[in-house]
């Protein structure tokens, strides 16, 4: 899973590529801390190039979508493919995620 | 151990082969130098002695050629005095040893008129005395005698072609004659001296310079002069037997020799011997060769050469086994390095390392091997170590799978409602899917989870998830309270965000009536007693653990007799092959479509995952894979 995180004042635009799956979680946690850790107003995620997630994966949009809502953030996943969006409906993580 | 093919037998061949192909080139080198060397030795004492014969059959000629010489002005003063000429040819014979007759020939007509007259003195070759004789008459008419009229033709003095002197001195011999001239210059007689071919052969046979050599000397014309073979002399030329021989040497030597030229030659005699000849001109112009057999000349270098690769052939020898023994002391060391590696091998890690003094390659290699003990030593122990702690997490690990096992009910009602079978394989040790049923009277609870992530982690949570559902679920509340129930239960204390999503359903056996409620799961599939599959599409709502009181919504169906339902996690959908196919839904309801109606819900359970399984064929399992088959009614 590649991550491409570019700012634009206090907007993060984030590029995600490839498979978020057990093996590389650790290192997407990693990648994403600095969004954890910044003080972006909104993070918007470009999701066209991500192929899959597991559900170990879903609980690191989880924790990231838990730590940006408590400092009042925004976080948008945007251009799904279907196929990944289908993991996210049926857990429900589309109630709790804002995905476009 | 290693026979010709150790390390000593091979270096002492490849040193030997190197020094043989050395001491070859230098001994060729050595043998073409000193067979030069002895090659010009031999043609130089040849030479010298050529020279020596050369110079005693000069001076015999020379002074034969001094007296006739000497009595030139005797003769032409006394040249009608019939006494005196037979003193002159007397006086001659007396004092030079050498000549054996001396003649005064004169003119036809000259001498008072006389046609012939020819004082001659000579030394009998029988008698050995001194006589005097006029030897010219009509048997011996000596104006057409060769000795006489080449004289008188081309007005000097010549040596005549050897010749046997039939009716004059009866022997063979050669004549030296001096042509007479008067006061006016007219040409009246011929003053001759003979020498004696014996003595130039005895001559010749003196000069033996090697072991079977022999030296000839030819004419002018090439006739032979002197020859060890008394026989050839004035009965053949060189010519005669050179032509005779088998290689065209010869003849070119002939030529030379008569041509009145120096040199040296090789050639193959009428016998096949290889032979050596050194042969140059007397002043008269007669030739002189001396002979010699070649391979009893240069036989010193034959043996020079055998002696040299006998002592060569001993010398390798010696420094082929001087050098094994050398080289087999000096890498001992190696064997014993060997052996004490071998001992490491199998397993003794302190064997003893052969110590070593010379500071070279073999202390490095001691050092290295001593190194390589210390290293494997630490490694061993440390591996042991690992290997200790590793089998002590294993067993843990293996103790931690009975335990998961052993949470998840094994024994499946045999009802005549209902089948129920369900299996978990989790893709390590242990995993957090899980499977529940609770059958209590007419009500079977049923429930199949999968708890995000992997492996231990997820163990914990599956565990407790379980217990909290099998507790909830057996008190007896709508399934959406449980559902709530076990929602909040989880959400105490979960700061990692772990979650879980399941299906649950409570089965009402008596009407088919089926609550249900859906925690983010994958959709399950119904089979209808028609055989007709599909999945049954329920409301997601979230998975479970997530948020507090988050307002889970339960649903309903109405199960027909001969129904059946398949739970399952993702790792049955989601399983892939090498090529990255996943088995996927459309695998799932197709399989499921084609169940028959009295396949069991074990068989059914085992027939799914064997499916899955020959799908991926050998490739590694990527996660839980949990299926739960529920079979409503009879068949």
């Amino acid at each position: 899973m590649n991550v491409t995180i570019t700012e634009e004042g206090n907007k993060a635009l984030v590029s995600l590529e490839g498979r978020l799956d057990t093996t590389n979680a650790d290192q997407f946690m990693k990648d994403i801390t600095p969004l954890m850790n910044g003080t972006h107003e909104e993070i918007d995620m470009d999701c066209t190039n991500m192929e899959y997630t597991s559900s170990q994966g879903l609980r690191m949009f989880l924790m990231l979508q838990k730590t940006v809502s408590a400092r009042g953030a925004k976080l948008v996943l945007r251009n799904m493919k279907p196929h990944v969006k289908e993991v996210f409906d049926i857990t429900g993580f589309s109630h709790i995620i804002t995905i476009l | 151990m290693y026979g010709r093919r150790s390390i000593s037998n091979r270096l002492s061949r490849y040193v030997v082969l190197l020094c043989a192909g050395l001491l070859l080139v230098i001994t060729l080198l050595v043998g073409a130098f000193s067979r030069t060397l002895i090659e010009r030795g031999t043609i130089s004492l040849a030479s010298r002695e050529l020279e020596v014969v050369t110079s005693d059959v000069e001076r015999v000629v020379a002074e034969v050629e001094r007296a006739v010489d000497n009595v030139d002005w005797f003769v032409q003063q006394h040249r009608s005095e019939e006494p005196l000429m037979y003193q002159a040819t007397r006086e001659l014979v007396e004092a030079n040893p050498n000549i054996i007759g001396s003649a005064v020939a004169f003119a036809p007509g000259y001498f008072h008129g006389r046609h012939w007259f020819a004082p001659y003195t000579y030394i009998d070759a029988h008698t050995n005395r001194i006589q005097s004789i006029q030897m010219g008459n009509e048997s011996y008419d000596y104006p057409n005698l060769d000795w006489y009229r080449i004289p008188m033709t081309q007005g000097r003095a010549v040596w005549s072609e050897p010749y046997f002197d039939e009716g004059g001195g009866n022997r063979r011999m050669a004549t030296y004659s001096a042509p007479m001239r008067d006061e006016s210059g007219n040409l009246f007689a011929v003053l001759t001296s003979d020498i004696s071919l014996e003595w130039l052969s005895q001559r010749m046979a003196e000069s033996t310079l090697f072991n079977g050599s022999y030296a000839v000397m030819i004419s002018e014309r090439g006739m032979y002069i002197a020859h060890p073979d008394s026989s050839k002399i004035l009965n053949q030329s060189i010519f005669d037997v050179a032509s005779a021989m088998p290689d065209t040497m010869g003849l070119a030597i002939a030529r030379n020799m008569v041509t009145g030229m120096k040199g040296t030659g090789r050639f193959i005699d009428v016998n096949g011997l290889d032979s050596f000849a050194v042969y140059g001109p007397l002043s008269n112009g007669w030739s002189i060769m001396l002979v010699s057999p070649y391979t009893l000349t240069f036989s010193n270098i034959y043996i020079f050469n055998i002696i040299m690769i006998v002592l060569l052939i001993i010398g390798l020898i010696a420094m082929y086994f001087g050098c094994r023994r050398l080289i087999r002391r000096k890498t001992m060391p190696i064997v014993e390095f060997s052996n004490a590696a071998m001992t490491m091998a199998k397993g003794n890690f302190n064997a003893h390392i052969p110590e070593v003094k010379t500071r070279d390659e073999l202390m490095t290699l001691r050092n290295s091997i001593e190194y390589m003990q210390r290293s494997l030593n630490e490694y061993i122990t440390e591996l042991k170590a690992t290997t200790a702690a590793n089998e002590r997490f294993e067993s843990e690990l293996n103790i931690a799978r009975g335990i998961q096992n052993a949470m998840l009910p094994q024994d499946f009602p045999e009802d005549g409602r209902f089948g129920l079978h369900a299996m978990v394989q989790p893709a390590k040790e242990v995993g957090g899917d899980l499977y529940d049923f609770v059958l209590a009277g007419d009500e079977l609870f049923f429930l199949v989870g999968d708890v995000s992530g992997k492996g231990v982690p997820a163990a914990i949570y599956m565990a407790i998830v379980r217990a909290a559902f099998h507790f909830i679920g057996s008190l007896g509340m709508p399934i959406q309270d449980v559902v709530r129930q076990v929602n909040n239960c989880l959400n105490d204390g979960n700061k990692n965000c772990l979650f879980v999503t399941f299906f649950a359903g409570c089965l009402h056996l008596s009407t088919g009536e089926l609550e249900f409620c859906n925690a983010g799961h994958n959709p399950i599939v119904q089979v209808k007693p028609d055989g007709s599959a599909s999945f049954l599409r329920a409301k997601p709502n979230l998975a479970a653990g997530l948020f507090r009181d988050f307002p889970y919504e339960g649903e309903k169906l109405h199960l027909e007799p001969g129904s059946r339902l398949i739970l399952y996690s993702d790792g049955v959908t989601e399983a892939e092959r090498a090529d990255k196919t996943q088995f996927g839904e459309d695998r799932l309801l197709e399989w499921a479509g084609h169940l028959l109606p009295g396949v069991s819900a074990s068989a059914a359970t085992l027939d799914l995952y064997s499916r899955v399984k020959s799908f991926t064929q050998g490739s590694e399992q990527n996660d839980d894979i949990t299926i739960l088959s529920l079979q409503y009614g009879k068949q």
